[in-house]
């Protein structure tokens, strides 16, 4: 990212104060400490699965799922990484994996070629980028595109971390990003 | 379009890797020439950065309503801990559940027929009753399908609570003394966690009832196949324990039936939406 000059968020440690206490609390079963911990990474899980899934209620449905996927793996947590780090990696598998599981196919757009919809754009005026409308193009991506948008562009994470969990090479990584980025500025530019 | 060597094609091709600042530095340079007399890439350049940064600062987002609720639904069912065992174990294939309850079926249907024959043949009416008796459950065997009622391990008689199974009170060892009729026999009477699993799979049928909208219909009608098919299993072990309720094998199996349908409720309870 050294190029881009990259700002996307750290998916490292952003650990609030006393989340250690409230993990080992809830490691050993005591469900108002994971409900404390649900409260303080709530937003942050749900951010990352609605955006990844292209789908608020969808979102929810998945955070649902990755609090309930931490509740069962967090006795095997052993505080190597941070706990927002760690769940926030788990938070990005049970995604990964509920794809999977639904077999769902690609999106329409997925075999687009990216190329052949390019148009002359000398004449166009720069993008005006709302962060709304950006949100919105970000969950009409085609899947794989707006995934490794999200993980690199958003999340922070590596060509190489991306794709050790979507099992794509790096190289697969970095074509999928750029071909996200392109598609966003198509539709920004509608 | 430009007086540099570079070709907007060419530019195009390199684009990414020029983004992601992994060009070396002749390539570097040759861009950053087109880049100075381009238009069109420049802007394709500015506009991406700027997707980029704006990606970046993207405010969290917030659901629509409190998801706790429903975690807590899940997570707070009448969980038995299981033993530790490899992940690859804790996802049973709908396959492998339907054989396992299948194998369970014709071992408690061959136990129950051998043992009431026996029973038939050659009981002995001098037997004296005794204490009661319950069988725990193997720790090792709650989830593995191939392990359902096989039935060729030796019950066990731990008096230690089965990590797998729900914590029973009572349990007592038979009365071995030598009878009259120089025949130790074990004696059972009704299984004191009969009530505390009823209990524990009422709750869960409650939850997973509450759930069957969120998981997919063919996960639904393969949990019910399946649980008919346990229930069959139960219903013909507690048959058989009612001719010979004396019987450990029996016991064990009813055990082992009781803890299969625990176990296949749980993991229904706790199944990701969808699947």
């Amino acid at each position: 990212m050294a190029g881009m000059g990259a700002t996307a968020r750290s998916n490292v440690v952003r650990a609030p104060m006393g989340d250690s206490a409230d993990v080992a609390l809830a490691a050993a079963g005591d469900r108002q400490a994971f409900e404390r911990l649900y409260r303080t990474h709530a937003n942050r899980v749900f951010t990352l699965c609605a955006r990844m899934s292209g789908s608020r209620s969808r979102g929810e449905e998945l955070t649902q799922d990755v609090f309930v996927r931490t509740w069962e793996k967090l006795p095997q947590f052993r505080g190597e990484s941070a706990f927002s780090t760690w769940l926030h990696r788990l938070a990005v598998n049970v995604v990964l994996n509920a794809r999977k599981i639904e077999g769902k196919h690609a999106s329409r757009t997925e075999q687009s070629d990216v190329e052949d919809e390019r148009r002359d754009e000398m004449s166009r005026a720069p993008l005006h980028i709302e962060r709304m409308d950006l949100a919105q193009a970000i969950s009409g991506l085609p899947e794989g595109a707006r995934k490794v948008f999200v993980l690199h562009d958003i999340e922070g994470y590596k060509h190489e971390e991306i794709a050790e969990m979507m099992g794509i090479t790096s190289g697969g990584s970095k074509a999928q990003l750029h071909r996200a980025r392109l598609l966003l500025r198509e539709a920004l530019q509608r | 379009m430009t007086n540099s060597t570079m070709t907007c094609a060419a530019f195009d091709e390199v684009l990414p890797d020029y983004l992601e600042g992994t060009l070396d530095g002749s390539l570097r340079s040759a861009v950053e020439g087109h880049l100075r007399e381009c238009v069109r890439c420049t802007g394709l350049v500015r506009d991406l950065r700027g997707i980029e940064a704006e990606a970046a600062k993207l405010p969290d987002l917030a659901p629509s309503r409190d998801l706790w609720q429903g975690i807590e639904t899940r997570i707070a069912a009448p969980v038995i801990p299981l033993a530790a065992r490899p992940e690859r174990s804790r996802r049973l294939a709908p396959t492998w559940m339907g054989i396992a309850a299948a194998a369970l079926i014709v071992a408690t249907a061959g136990i129950t027929y051998t043992l009431t024959a026996r029973s038939f043949r050659g009981s002995n009416p001098a037997v004296a009753m005794g204490p009661a008796i319950v069988t725990q459950p193997n720790a090792g065997d709650s989830s593995t399908p191939s392990e359902v009622g096989i039935g060729t391990e030796a019950p066990q008689q731990s008096s230690q609570p089965s990590p797998t199974a729900p914590r029973t009170t009572n349990v007592n060892r038979a009365a071995t003394e030598p009878q009259s009729g120089g025949v130790a026999q074990l004696v059972r009477q009704e299984i004191p966690s009969e009530a505390v699993y009823s209990k524990e799979i009422a709750a869960l049928q409650h939850i997973v009832n509450d759930r069957r909208t969120q998981l997919d219909s063919s996960t639904v009608a393969i949990i019910e196949r399946n649980l008919r098919i346990i229930d069959v299993a139960i219903e013909q072990s507690k048959a058989a324990l009612a001719k010979d309720p004396a019987s450990r094998l029996l016991s064990d199996q009813l055990t082992r039936a009781l803890d299969k349908k625990v176990e296949l409720l749980r993991r229904a309870a706790m199944l990701p939406v969808n699947t």
